[in-house]
């Protein structure tokens, strides 16, 4: 069973990850997630807003807003330096994760 | 056409922020939700499957307001504790101080308490007068960063609690290390002086930060931009 702390693990490094392209909002972002895992990972509003929150309190990513050009607000969020810093040992964590578990899921199979 | 602001205003009432802070979450919510709707409209979904499909973005508001409130509060509490209790404490003791010293230097002779034997209290009475409008800017800027009633009214006495430290524990301190403290001052003496500097500005200061409190009294910029003073006892209450 995934538990949560996997599960805001994934949902962190996703978030940090898409930010690293540039600034999104968060429709946005949950719309970039969406396409670029083909639909594996999707955000509701929910469940994005108090992680986004979450994160900008702790100071890995900063939102600010700004004004589009049909003239709507929004709030634009970015990795900060402390948020890139974040990424790299994150992305590092679950690559060792998943590299783990491929090995255990072929010692099963073999 | 579906108001998304007043849908997530009305979901998420009691959600306890900042004013400011909670307008600007409900603006960011209800931009997310319309942009949902416009993007389900725009796929050929009709106008009630939309909006359906939109509000399933949240299956519990309540839920969300709860995790909104402890991701935004508990990271908050330390900015809160000094918009709310630090800098309004420090800044009214920094102008009580500053009002003294020049009470001191420019103002009337001080009424002079003479005892029996050679303790004479001094004391500064348009320092006096001035405190509840100290106490009262305290609470004001308190209550504005959304602090509580006692935070407001801590705001507001701070500049007598280090006197008050100063008279409870620095005097019997120097009792005890001592064994006698300069200028003979004796029992009567230290309760007059304690009345004369920390009791009547500690009540002076809290009357006008109960002002601020009981009545609610509050900047309100006007239409053409100014600022005017409005008392709303109502309001206050309400809070």
């Amino acid at each position: 069973m995934i538990g949560p702390g996997i599960k805001r693990g994934t949902a962190e490094l996703a978030v940090l990850s898409v930010l690293e392209s540039g600034a999104l909002h968060g429709y946005e972002m949950a719309r970039r997630i969406e396409q670029q895992t083909k639909g594996a990972l999707r955000f509701t509003l929910a469940a994005l807003y108090p992680m986004l929150y979450r994160m900008e309190q702790r100071g890995w990513i900063r939102g600010a807003w700004e004004t589009s050009n049909n003239g709507r607000r929004k709030r634009c969020y970015r990795l900060t330096a402390a948020g890139k810093k974040k990424l790299s040992p994150l992305r590092k964590e679950w690559a060792e994760l998943f590299e783990a578990l491929r090995r255990l899921t072929k010692v099963n199979h073999a | 056409m579906l108001d998304w602001k007043e849908i997530v205003r009305q979901k998420l009432a009691g959600l306890a922020l900042q004013p400011e802070e909670k307008r600007e979450v409900l603006e960011e919510l209800a931009e997310h939700l319309e942009e949902t709707y416009q993007s389900l409209l725009r796929q050929g979904i009709s106008v009630e499957d939309a909006a359906q499909r939109a509000q399933s973005e949240v299956s519990d508001w309540n839920d969300l307001r709860r995790r909104i409130h402890s991701a935004r509060a508990k990271e908050n509490s330390m900015t809160n504790r000094v918009t709310q209790f630090w800098f309004p404490g420090f800044l009214t003791f920094t102008i009580s101080m500053g009002f003294l010293a020049v009470t001191q230097k420019f103002g009337p002779l001080p009424l002079m308490l003479r005892l029996d034997h050679p303790p004479v209290l001094m004391f500064y009475l348009p320092w006096l007068v001035s405190l509840p409008l100290v106490g009262a800017m305290g609470a004001y800027l308190s209550n504005r960063a959304g602090g509580s009633f006692r935070l407001a009214l801590s705001s507001s006495v701070f500049p007598v609690l280090p006197i008050a430290g100063l008279f409870l524990v620095g005097f019997p301190l120097s009792l005890l290390i001592e064994h006698h403290v300069s200028h003979n001052i004796m029992v009567t003496a230290f309760l007059i002086a304690l009345c004369l500097w920390v009791l009547f500005p500690g009540v002076a200061l809290l009357a006008g930060g109960l002002v601020v409190r009981l009545y609610g009294i509050r900047l309100i910029p006007s239409a053409n931009g100014s600022a005017r003073l409005q008392a709303s006892s109502s309001q206050s209450k309400a809070q």
